[in-house]
């Protein structure tokens, strides 16, 4: 079966002075896909989605979306053409409501402006009455708990519910690519259970989404992913599905450390 | 159903009616003693309201509820400002001149809230583009003889263009360097003024003709009170004006847009926004109301010099927003009322005017830290909120 190729990057270089973060890195990423990304600390997993979401301009090599050439091009450029993200940090904004921070997503897709907004209410509140019917379809699938909180601000949500409106935000808009950086940073195994069980939710919900993760928690790419990336020192060390890439002497190494031979032990 | 409904109505018109004849009153005693009285009133209240939280957000349910009667009720007893407090205060005349000031602040402070509050792009040269406006709408009046109804937006827009002048620091800095950059701008502003010969120099321009619109002078009294009563009008309008876009744009997508790009900037832009065009447009709409302000004091007052544009103001305006409250309409009304009514009352005591007035300021953000009446939740509309 012949498979698209929705993203690619040709020798993404990242240097941030005399430091690569990010050395000849190719991928390929197929349409339909749950694509994982692994590697130590440090290894340049989150300096590459920033490269290929516009936050960081790579200083050389080129990614392709959709067979468009987007190297440098800013952020809300290459959220347009159907590529969203989550972040590693949860940057949703505490102070404003469940249902802003989603509806927030759509922004390229308002038809609505000052006008509309001044003189024909009408048309503009149609327009949020639809996408706030997307936004708790969305919930719903995630939490349906979330539905009654609509107008609570997201500050007071606990920080898993946080995640699944920040992961909300990036599916409202129907991207084609969504790259979800480190969705279980900073959550106990049972929410990583759960957030994974959403992912799962969200995959059998919407079939033409490519979902492109980073993760630390070997678990969870391990049961998540179709097929992985491994990272270290900003190269890719490995390609395959999640059983090729824990066995692979690189990784291992890469993870665990090199185990020395005798005589080098003494020689140290 | 109807009937508890009524009584709602009844219940704000109370409490609207109890605040407007306390203003009344705060306007007729000429002593130091109403302040203070007023201030511990307020104390009181803000410890009820905590006691009593209840009842207390019953009330302002009930407000919420009844949004549409308790505006309308506030419009009719604006609108009989004048002769009510003709009857009741013996300086009328004085007060009805500060309430029209109170009303101008406003109107600037709302083009201000607009930036600081709602997009978070930290202006501090308001008095500067509140000036320009002035001196537009002054000069075109004096020199070419522009009827008001043309200087006034002239004035805003002129301030909109001045404001274009900030558009390579604003795509290029943020935050509190974006502010030094305003404020830097406000000492320019300033600083021309005085050296620049054809707006007066330090003298300023005189003899700004009042406003006459189609044939009718505002310098002439109706009714036989004062010619502040038409400007008082005049400005009441524009102030609803202004109200009505602020709320509208608030309340759609461009509200959330804008207050997305204050909280997190780079989210935004992962969003799709484009943040730099975003900041510009709100820096043309606060200040063209800014400048439709100042246009309106050139007008009213007919005399303006460059110390009427100073830093001083603009640190008003700014506090005016974060008293009342950023990012809230409402908020930002009461904080004018209090911050150009206050002052008033204590001429009295010249020499700790300032200190009092300094000190009230501080307790206010001990006490609310994020303004009297801090923003809210965002409902867009009634059919929206309902649901779920």
């Amino acid at each position: 079966m012949e498979k698209n190729v929705i993203l690619y990057s040709e020798d993404i270089e990242m240097r941030f002075g005399g430091l690569y973060a990010l050395k000849n890195v190719n991928i390929k990423i197929y349409e339909n896909e749950i694509l994982g990304m692994i590697g130590p600390n440090g290894s340049g997993k989150t300096t590459f989605f920033n490269v290929i979401t516009g936050f960081y301009k790579p200083t050389g090599g080129n990614f392709y979306f959709l067979g468009e050439k987007l190297t440098g091009k800013e952020p809300y450029e290459i959220m347009v053409k159907g590529l969203s993200r989550t972040y590693q940090t949860s940057r949703v904004c505490f102070d404003l409501t469940v249902l802003d921070n989603i509806l927030i997503g759509t922004h390229f897709v308002q038809k609505s402006r000052y006008f509309d907004a001044l003189f024909n209410r009408k048309k503009l509140y149609k327009e949020i009455e639809y996408y706030k019917e997307k936004a708790v379809h969305l919930l719903k699938i995630f939490n349906p708990d979330l539905v009654n909180k609509l107008f609570v601000r997201v500050g007071s949500l606990p920080f898993i519910d946080r995640r699944r409106v920040e992961i909300s935000r990036a599916m409202i808009s129907e991207p084609k690519l969504i790259l979800l950086d480190e969705p279980s940073a900073g959550m106990n195994a049972d929410e990583t259970q759960e957030l994974m069980d959403d992912i799962g939710k969200v995959r059998s919900e919407m079939k033409n989404v490519t979902i492109f993760i980073i993760e630390h928690d070997m678990k969870v790419i391990g049961t998540v992913t179709e097929r992985v990336y491994a990272l270290n020192f900003g190269q890719v060390i490995a390609e395959g599905t999640y059983e090729e890439v824990s066995n692979d002497i690189d990784v291992k190494e890469a993870y665990f450390g090199k185990e020395l031979d005798n005589e080098n032990r003494f020689a140290a | 159903m109807k009937k508890s409904s009524f009584f709602d109505k009844f219940i704000i018109a109370l409490v609207e009616l109890i605040v407007y004849f306390y203003l009344m009153i705060f306007f007729r005693i000429e002593s130091v003693w109403i302040l203070i009285i007023t201030i511990l009133l307020l104390v009181v209240i803000f410890y009820l309201s905590k006691k009593y939280k209840k009842t207390f957000d019953y009330i302002t349910n009930i407000f919420n509820k009844n949004s549409k009667f308790a505006t309308f009720f506030i419009v009719i007893l604006l609108i009989l400002f004048p002769f009510v407090s003709k009857l009741i205060v013996p300086l009328y005349i004085y007060w009805l001149l500060i309430t029209i000031q109170t009303f101008i602040f406003s109107i600037v402070a709302l083009g201000l809230n607009f930036q600081a509050g709602t997009t978070g792009v930290m202006n501090l040269s308001s008095a500067a583009f509140y000036g320009v406006g002035a001196y537009t709408a002054g000069y075109l009046a004096l020199h070419y003889k522009l009827p008001a109804i043309l200087t006034i937006p002239i004035g805003g827009i002129a301030a909109s263009i001045f404001g274009l002048l900030l558009f390579i620091p604003i795509f290029r800095t943020r935050g509190q360097y974006f502010a030094l950059i305003t404020l830097a701008f406000g000492y320019m502003f300033v600083l021309s003024l005085n050296n620049l010969d054809f707006v007066g120099g330090p003298q300023g321009l005189k003899n700004v003709p009042p406003i006459n619109l189609f044939g009718y002078n505002f310098q002439k009294a109706p009714f036989g009170t004062h010619f502040y009563v038409n400007y008082y009008y005049f400005v009441l309008i524009i102030l609803f004006i202004t109200l009505f876009v602020f709320q509208r744009l608030y309340n759609s997508w461009i509200g959330l847009t804008l207050n997305y790009i204050r909280d997190d900037e780079p989210a935004a832009k992962g969003c799709g926004v484009s943040t730099n065009i975003w900041k510009l447009m709100t820096l043309l709409i606060g200040n063209f109301f800014m400048g439709v302000g100042g246009a309106i004091y050139a007008h009213m007052i007919g005399f303006i010099s460059p110390p009427n544009f100073t830093l001083t103001i603009s640190l008003l305006i700014i506090s005016i927003v974060l008293l009342g409250g950023s990012d809230n309409i409402i908020g930002v009304l009461v904080g004018a009322f209090i911050l150009v009514l206050v002052p008033e009352k204590l001429r009295v005591i010249t020499e700790y005017r300032v200190m009092l007035y300094g000190l009230l300021i501080v307790l206010i953000l001990i006490f609310r830290p994020k303004g009297l009446i801090p923003f809210k939740e965002r409902k867009y509309h009634e059919s929206i909120a309902k649901e779920s």
